[in-house]
């Protein structure tokens, strides 16, 4: 009995291989056309090396039958990543440690003699906490002489962006949304202050670069390198020279609307330490194995969560709560957290060829439990979105919800409503209820101590 | 004519060529200058041999 195989829609560009599922395991197909590369990979230690840094995701070769036997030289039976996450969808610090992450592989690739055919951001995914590469298909064999094929892919997807985010504005990631091969250099070019001309990494990486392929567009490849070769140590230097550039890109999270959130006097010490008995004892009575901490801000109740083994997405609007959140994952080595810029009125839609190339925010749900702590009052009256409609979007994210209900008593609630008329006759505790109660079951609830704040636990 | 998986761009080649020549000769002017500093400071531990962490694996 055949058994049904799913080719994944992402992978399929790449005439190496292509990724597909099988009872729900995730396997990669090796091509032929890919065996030499693949062997001298695993055979030069190269695989091992990047494995042991935690740079490359490891795998098992799996003697199952092929999706496509007739172009098969081998099946991966890949370490799967918990969650697929998408650049634009990452903080500052995130998309600068893949970029780093990126250069720091294709460095020990040239000393093995082998190169990254590949540099798209999409191939980098947050693995136990740190950058990883998850595309085994992506090295090939050094050729004597030739340029680093990437380069330009890599401008596009890393450097782009980060400049953007630096010298402009951290929300440009946003521009990668748009294009799912990165920012165009001419773009970028354009959208950069004056200044950057002046960084010689800057000056060259992307302006020149830019003026470059706008000038030699029309100029076959062969004819403009005109026998040109580049040895290794030229290779090694662009490298250097890239890693230089990305490196003194900075950004510090500061003055947004959510950074400081904890450390401004919302409600008392007691209440936090009563919302965070509660989540934990809730969480250890329904064990989730996959959270959503939906508005997470810093990640403050994320770790609570995470605490408990599970793996949990912590999502926040802010770039600056994110980046935050993430330096925190560096410093604590934290391997089951995930922060992610996510706005929830419009999260990530499904992109690319056939609108399925990469994944919305809710395909690559759901979830076992969904946290929206201090979130519903900013749909609901920020936003307008009638209460049956919030719960609505949780219940299709996860069986499982904790929610707090904020009244509007609250001085957070009364800061929403400061410059606008109240319309909300329906967001009462009362309302709330019977607006979630459409879609959920109530298993339990209670005031947050020192606060009119309710939580509840609820089940679909 | 090789086969690419990617449209490196001809632009892309040159200014790539350009940086490449220029940081390449970089290194091996680094990796000399080591090598006469070691001539003369053979007994001293040096600190330049470690700035790559990629070695440390």
């Amino acid at each position: 009995m055949k058994t049904k195989t799913i080719s994944l829609a992402a992978s399929f560009r790449d005439p190496s291989g292509f990724l597909f599922t099988r009872e729900g395991v995730l396997y990669r197909q090796v091509n032929q056309a890919y065996a030499d590369d693949y062997t001298r990979l695993m055979e030069s230690g190269l695989y091992w090396k990047l494995v042991k840094a935690g740079l490359l995701v490891p795998h098992t070769e799996s003697d199952i039958q092929p999706a496509d036997e007739k172009r098969s030289f081998k099946v991966l039976c890949p370490e799967r990543v918990p969650f697929i996450s998408y650049p634009y969808e990452w903080s500052f610090g995130q998309l600068k440690d893949a970029a780093l992450a990126t250069l720091s592989i294709q460095k020990r690739a040239l000393k093995t003699g082998m190169s990254l055919k590949d540099a798209s951001a999409y191939n980098i995914q947050f693995h136990r906490g740190k950058p990883t590469l998850i595309d085994t298909l992506s090295f090939e064999t050094c050729k004597e002489g030739e340029p680093w094929v990437a380069y330009r892919q890599f401008c596009q997807h890393f450097l782009a962006p980060l400049a953007l985010m630096a010298y402009r504005d951290v929300r440009l990631n946003q521009l990668l949304r748009v294009y799912i091969d990165g920012v165009p250099l001419d773009l970028a070019s354009q959208l950069l202050p004056g200044r950057t001309r002046w960084n010689l990494g800057l000056s060259t990486h992307i302006h020149l670069h830019a003026s470059a392929q706008k000038r030699y567009a029309d100029v076959a490849v062969t004819e403009a390198r005109g026998g040109r070769k580049m040895s290794k140590d030229a290779l090694l230097g662009l490298i250097e020279s890239l890693r230089a550039t990305v490196r003194k890109l900075e950004w510090k999270p500061a003055g947004t609307e959510w950074a400081d959130y904890y450390a401004a006097n919302h409600y008392t010490g007691f209440a936090f330490e009563h919302k965070k008995v509660l989540l934990g004892d809730w969480l250890s009575k329904i064990a989730p194995k996959t959270i959503w901490d939906l508005g997470a801000n810093t990640g403050f109740f994320s770790r609570v969560a995470a605490e408990t083994g599970a793996y949990v997405i912590s999502s926040d609007i802010d770039p600056a709560a994110v980046e935050v959140n993430y330096r925190q994952v560096k410093e604590s080595n934290e391997q089951n957290l995930l922060p992610l810029v996510l706005d929830l009125t419009n999260p990530s839609p499904s992109i690319g060829w056939q609108n399925r190339e990469r994944d919305s925010f809710l395909q690559r749900g759901p979830v076992d439990a969904v946290l929206a702590l201090a979130l519903v009052h900013h749909l609901a009256i920020s936003n307008n979105v009638p209460l049956e409609r919030v719960a609505e979007f949780f219940a299709g994210c996860g069986e499982w919800l904790i929610v707090e209900f904020v009244p509007k008593s609250d001085s957070q609630v009364q800061k929403l409503l400061r410059s606008r008329v109240d319309i909300f006759t329906e967001y009462t505790r009362a309302g709330f209820e019977s607006a979630f109660g459409q879609w959920y079951t109530i298993q339990s609830s209670s005031t947050v101590r020192d606060s009119e704040r309710w939580l509840y636990l609820m089940k679909r | 004519m090789i086969w690419l998986y990617l449209d490196p761009g001809s632009g892309s080649f040159l200014v790539q060529l350009l940086i490449a020549s220029i940081a390449g000769l970089a290194i091996i002017i680094g990796a000399s200058w080591r090598k006469i500093k070691r001539l003369f400071n053979k007994n001293k531990v040096l600190n330049d041999e470690s700035d790559d962490e990629d070695e440390d694996d």
